[in-house]
């Protein structure tokens, strides 16, 4: 392990800037929660939506509400934003080539550096949200905001890390992907496919990210019920084997 | 130690795709320093990127001591100076330099040490991005040198060094040799090739067109010599001197003593030598028939 601990801090160092812009982006969420709670919350210990509609209409609640919502997508702006590039910025800029003459593993290196980054992105979400949602709602979010997190992390960040062993524009491209998922998952739970074939249905449900299991793992974490492992499960399957190909073929691409 | 057979190396699709180099036979032997010289798209880099499996050959076979370039490297890894060398902008010299040694295995004193070789104390604690073209340049090549590897793959060494640094280039290259390692260096620089290399490969539009031993290219050295009067006893040292002036020749020795030991006899005859000039143009002349062969 000697030199790869040398090798995460350098690529920690050049990803300051992203870290210290999610951390402001994050700070931006905290002063809109905790002003809303300043100006609404009174004696009650948590944000009071009437008063809110009372001082700003609709429009403030709305604020509110998509403020809340993109606070929720806080772990896959951060882990986009980390992961992107992360192997093949390197491959472009040349410097892949660098550590490929080293007589160490690539897949360790670039292994580590995405399990750190993903770590990163995990730790400014567990504070930012649980942060967020303890102004605004006055009380612990509970575990299953870590488990929703911990879900969000793992799928997208996987999900780059694949990309980025294929082309470049790798964070957008996930982006894409994941909302070429959202769409599938819903058409799929409206039984839009009901007349296509099932094998292509189910290959297609499987390739892309696991929407449905994180829509479950988000909803019962929204209506304060026990995480649901088997979502769980199938989110850490899909990872996982998202992490396999991405070692495949970094192990076989070209320079 | 490094084998090509036959290898060849197309970019894009057959048809419409670009043959970087092609049917490539060499094999370069342990502690040799080789040279890869052409014009530019000659296939220089292409053929470095095959042997350090940076890219697979799409045609023939390339290995390192009998195993996958990859999987050598892997295992013992290399020096490396690529053609257009870079850091991310935000690392300083001494944390990049610490960080490739320990990769390689060893400590910050082999790193420290190299910061001093090439030339970079002041610059040390400095971000990549504040360097100048030349001190990144030296960069390059501290990381490609900082650790005792077995081979060591330079590509373009020179570009953007001062003449100071390219002289101590060439030190640095000769010790290597003197090491026993296997260098292998792409260069446009015929003067410092032929200073350094004992092998020079000569590619052209993806071909090689001549492997020179460049020993022998400079070995047979000619001098134009002056004489301080025209002298009729000239042919006597010199056998078929070329006359080129009233008291000028140029003439062919076998190497360093045969010339020392004519122009003795030549003094002894009562010639008396203005100047005695050499004529090092004949790895360079090698190369252009290479080159200008069909």
């Amino acid at each position: 392990m000697i030199g790869i601990g040398s090798f995460i801090a350098l690529s920690l160092r050049a990803r300051l800037v992203r870290v210290l812009g999610l951390i402001a982006f994050g700070a931006v969420f905290l002063v809109a929660a905790a002003t809303t709670r300043f100006v609404t919350g009174g004696g009650h210990g948590h944000v009071e939506l009437d008063r809110l509609f009372q001082l700003g209409g609709s429009t403030l609640v709305s604020a509110l509400l998509l403020i809340g919502w993109l606070a929720g997508r806080f772990p896959i702006i951060a882990v986009l934003v980390l992961m992107s590039g992360v192997f093949s910025a390197d491959r472009a800029a040349g410097h892949a080539r660098l550590y490929a003459v080293r007589p160490r593993s690539m897949l360790l290196l670039y292994g580590a550096r995405a399990l750190v980054l993903m770590l990163l992105a995990f730790a400014l979400s567990a504070i930012i949200m649980p942060a967020f949602d303890l102004l605004l709602l006055g009380r612990w979010p509970g575990t299953g905001l870590l488990a929703m997190i911990g879900a969000q992390v793992v799928v997208y960040g996987s999900l780059t890390a694949l990309l980025s062993t294929i082309g470049r524009g790798d964070a957008w491209t996930a982006l894409f992907v994941g909302i070429v998922g959202i769409i599938w998952d819903a058409l799929r739970r409206a039984d839009f496919f009901q007349q296509s074939v099932h094998v292509v249905r189910d290959a297609v449900s499987v390739v892309l990210p696991p929407q449905g299991a994180l829509m479950r793992v988000e909803t019962a974490f929204a209506s304060f019920e026990p995480v649901p492992w088997d979502a769980m499960l199938y989110i850490a399957t899909w990872a996982t084997l998202a992490f396999i190909v991405a070692a495949v073929v970094l192990s076989r691409r070209e320079l | 130690m490094i084998e090509l057979e036959n290898a060849g190396k197309r970019f894009g699709r057959r048809g419409a795709g670009v043959e970087a180099v092609r049917d490539i036979t060499l094999e370069v032997p342990r502690s040799a320093i080789w040279a890869v010289v052409g014009p530019n798209g000659a296939g220089k880099s292409t053929l470095l990127s095959l042997i350090l499996g940076f890219t697979r050959p799409t045609s023939g076979r390339v290995s390192i001591a009998g195993d996958r370039p990859r999987d050598w490297l892997r295992d013992h890894g290399a020096g490396y100076l690529p053609e257009r060398f870079g850091l991310p902008g935000s690392w300083t010299v001494r944390d990049a330099l610490r960080m490739f040694a320990r990769l390689a295995g060893r400590g910050n004193v082999d790193a420290d040490t190299a910061i001093e070789r090439l030339g970079l104390a002041a610059s040390a604690d400095r971000q990549v991005h504040t360097l100048s073209r030349g001190t990144l340049q030296r960069v390059g090549i501290a990381q490609a040198l900082l650790t005792p590897h077995e081979l060591i793959v330079l590509d373009e060494p020179t570009e953007g060094l001062d003449p100071i640094w390219r002289v101590r280039l060439r030190d640095m290259v000769r010790d290597l040799g003197a090491e026993s390692r296997t260098v292998l260096i792409a260069s446009h620089d015929l003067a410092e090739v032929e200073r350094v290399a004992h092998r020079v490969v000569v590619l052209d539009r993806g071909s090689v067109r001549d492997v020179i031993d460049a020993h022998e290219a400079t070995a047979a050295t000619r001098y134009r010599i002056v004489l301080a009067a025209p002298f009729d006893r000239m042919h006597e040292p010199f056998p078929d001197p070329e006359t080129t002036g009233p008291a000028e020749y140029v003439v062919t020795v076998g190497n360093h003593v045969d010339l020392n030991q004519r122009i003795a006899a030549l003094i002894e005859l009562g010639g008396l030598i203005a100047s005695v000039e050499p004529l090092r143009h004949d790895l360079e002349q090698r190369v252009r028939d290479a080159l200008d062969r069909p």
